[in-house]
């Protein structure tokens, strides 16, 4: 009997949250896929009438690949760069931080409290021609041209780099500061050196956390859409732009839909594949 | 800025509106600071404050007495030259700011004892919003001449009695039958504006007059393109003398071809003008002619010129609400705003060219002389306004421009 009460007041609690994903993941994801199976009609409104699913075999034309995989590599290298950077900084906070531990997360988050956007401008006053890079570059007398930063894979990189820095930040210093130093202590009374503990204990005990900050990097930096159409150039073009103009231009929402849809499958796909090999590696061992 | 592209501006354009959101000023600073000179603040200011406070004036259902603005609009084909019906006693416009001058509001409630009421928008997407499907309560608004097919498709603008426009003569003889709304049955135009090209004369020496200046290689990596699929084959159609709106194919593959040329040179393509024409990274970009006053307020050394091959242009036209609850008045006001001296007043308050061949002679010469606003007939000839495509020829486009993007 309590058993059963016990259950209901748990089925309560993830209420809430279930509703919340039903309403606004399942729901739009539902939408997004019977659209896709649509036909753009008359007067470009979607046509329901015959569905099939044309749209998915428009959605692998050529044309495609190479913002797909400026999409892929741009997320992939901003992942390795927030993770190489985002390291050390959630290592240092956890082992070094003591009092201030809390003020310096604060300092992590900080930039959300400025809106993406004026961030992102920003790196244009500072990758610019006359910006503020150039013209220290030039005061120094390393250069006497501007180097051509600005609308470049580099900008694309730094902002997104820049960008999603705090996301790896976070989840990396939970799982860094859940780990017991007494281990690592044990490792270096076993005679480990301290590049051996690291190696052997403090990193695949904080595996966990690499995996969920490469996550949370990587799965919003291949649908990232606004740095790369504002730092990037002509040949920074993104998957997520594709999309947009097939909405937009084309007013096609059926093919733009099928297209996102198909963006949606391979990075789940991809998330999939990462959770195993982290479940296999942690739990397996 | 130019969301006059509408045909681009669904209601969920992120980068659109973000960038809006950013640089957008419709009337440029420079002319606000004149209107402030001239009027003082308070009255300058008066129409951005009510912009921000403007409802509709009333919902079209609210007023019982309107007459139905589609038996006014369907002349009942007499022959006989009656009567024209007497106006209703209230007329809703719904407006840019400062894109009408008041002398012109203010004869024409003298002259037909109609009280005028404004409401402004600020954004053509804010404007289609509001207007909804039969005016949303307006009588009386602008859209863009692009999106007037879709208007009359969607049964949002109602058919003009040609009874009551007597000035229309007044239209110069390229107005006189626009590819937009042949015959001008459902609208009638009222400013236009042209694409071309910006550069800043301290970075380039060079007198400037042709497109071609966009594929130069010594500007390489200082070239900026219009993220607009239209704007840039138009541009690139017509420099190649071809028709901004062909649907010659092989036409389009040429012009995909010399956009291949160039986009090694290019910086950005982007629609934010005003910020990549003043960021120091941009020496010459393809541009919104109306963006200029805004860039050369941060730099002086912009100037603009329209291409000695011609050049896209586009326009907004006047046109009456189906659910107008005076549709009389609205198109009174039409031919009101057709009489010469009136349309003269609106070019001498915003700096656009008008349709009217007659209004010219009122026209303040510093417009007049500048090539920019009026440029030669010679050009004029050769400026071409984008079409609403058709599906498939829009999609001949758009698969060219993703090759092009991609």
């Amino acid at each position: 009997m309590t058993g059963a009460l016990a259950r209901l007041r748990g089925l309560a609690l993830i209420l809430p949250g279930a509703g919340w994903l039903a309403l606004f993941f399942l729901v739009p994801l539902a939408i997004i896929f019977v659209v896709s199976l649509g036909d753009r009609g008359a007067l470009d409104r979607i046509d329901l009438s015959s569905p099939s699913f044309d749209n998915y075999a428009r959605a692998f034309d050529p044309v495609f690949l190479a913002t797909f995989l400026n999409s892929v590599r741009f997320a992939a290298v901003t992942t390795i760069l927030c993770l190489l950077i985002g390291y050390p900084i959630a290592y240092w906070i956890s082992r070094y931080g003591g009092r201030r531990k809390v003020l310096l997360l604060i300092l992590v988050m900080l930039p959300f409290w400025t809106s993406y956007l004026i961030r992102t401008y920003s790196w244009m006053i500072v990758l610019r021609d006359n910006g503020v890079v150039n013209s220290l570059l030039q005061a120094l007398g390393l250069t006497s041209q501007p180097i051509i930063l600005m609308n470049t894979e580099l900008s694309v990189i730094l902002g997104m780099t820049y960008g999603f820095l705090p996301f790896a930040i976070l989840p990396l210093f939970v799982s860094i500061d859940r780990l017991d130093p007494s281990l690592v202590a044990a490792a270096r009374d076993l005679y480990a050196t301290g590049r051996s503990a690291f190696v052997n204990v403090t990193l695949p005990l904080t595996m966990p956390g690499i995996v969920a900050a490469g996550l949370l990097t990587f799965i919003p930096a291949i649908g990232d859409f606004v740095t790369p159409d504002l730092l990037g150039g002509p040949e920074t073009t993104t998957i997520a732009k594709n999309i947009q103009v097939l909405f937009l231009a084309n007013r096609d929402w059926p093919y733009g839909a099928a297209l996102g849809f198909v963006l949606m499958v391979v990075t789940l796909a991809g998330t999939l594949v990462a959770i195993r090999t982290l479940r296999r590696e942690v739990v397996g061992s | 800025m130019t969301d006059r592209h509408a045909h681009d501006g669904s209601s969920i354009d992120l980068e659109k509106a973000l960038v809006r959101y950013m640089v957008e000023r419709r009337i440029s600073r420079r002319q606000l600071l004149e209107t402030i000179a001239r009027v003082g603040p308070a009255a300058a200011l008066a129409p951005v404050i009510a912009a921000c406070t403007a409802s509709p004036p009333a919902s079209a259902s609210a007023s019982p007495s309107a007459t139905p603005g589609a038996s006014a609009g369907s002349p009942s084909a007499s022959a006989e030259p009656t009567p024209l019906p007497s106006p209703e006693s209230e007329l809703f416009i719904y407006n840019w700011t400062d894109y009408l001058a008041d002398e012109v509001i203010a004869s024409f409630e003298s002259s037909y004892g109609v009280k005028v009421t404004q409401s402004f928008f600020s954004t053509t997407d804010e404007m289609y919003t509001n207007l909804g499907t039969d005016g949303g309560g307006y009588d009386l608004s602008f859209p863009i001449s692009v999106d007037i097919p879709g208007l009359i498709e969607k049964g949002t603008i109602i058919e003009l009695d040609p009874a009551f426009l007597t000035n229309i003569g007044n239209l110069g003889a390229e107005w006189a039958n626009p590819g937009y709304d042949p015959g001008n049955a459902h609208s009638v135009p009222y400013m236009w504006w042209t694409t071309g090209v910006g550069y800043d004369t301290a970075r380039i020496t060079d007198e400037l007059t042709s497109s071609n200046a966009l594929w130069d290689a010594r500007w390489a990596n200082h070239i900026s393109m219009l993220d607009d699929w239209q704007e840039v084959f138009g541009l690139t159609l017509i420099q190649l003398g071809y028709s901004a709106n062909t649907e010659n194919t092989s036409e389009l593959d040429e012009a995909l071809a010399r956009l291949q040329e160039q986009k090694p040179l290019v910086r950005t393509y982007s629609t934010d003008t005003i910020g990549t024409m003043t960021s120091g990274d941009i020496w010459i970009g393809h541009i919104w002619g109306a963006d200029r006053y805004a860039i050369q307020e941060v730099n002086e050394n912009v100037v603009y010129y329209i291409p000695e091959e011609g050049g896209v242009k586009g326009s907004d036209a006047l046109a009456v609400m189906s659910g107008a609850p005076h549709p009389i008045a609205a198109q009174l006001f039409i031919n009101h705003v057709l009489d010469a001296k009136n349309s003269a007043a609106n070019t001498n308050l915003i700096y656009y060219m008008g349709p009217n061949a007659a209004a010219k002679e009122f026209i303040l010469p510093e417009i007049l002389d500048d090539p920019t606003i009026n440029p030669d007939q010679e050009i004029v000839d050769k400026l071409e306004e984008l079409l609403s495509l058709s599906q498939d020829v829009r999609d001949e486009y758009l698969s060219r421009w993703q090759q092009l993007r991609g």
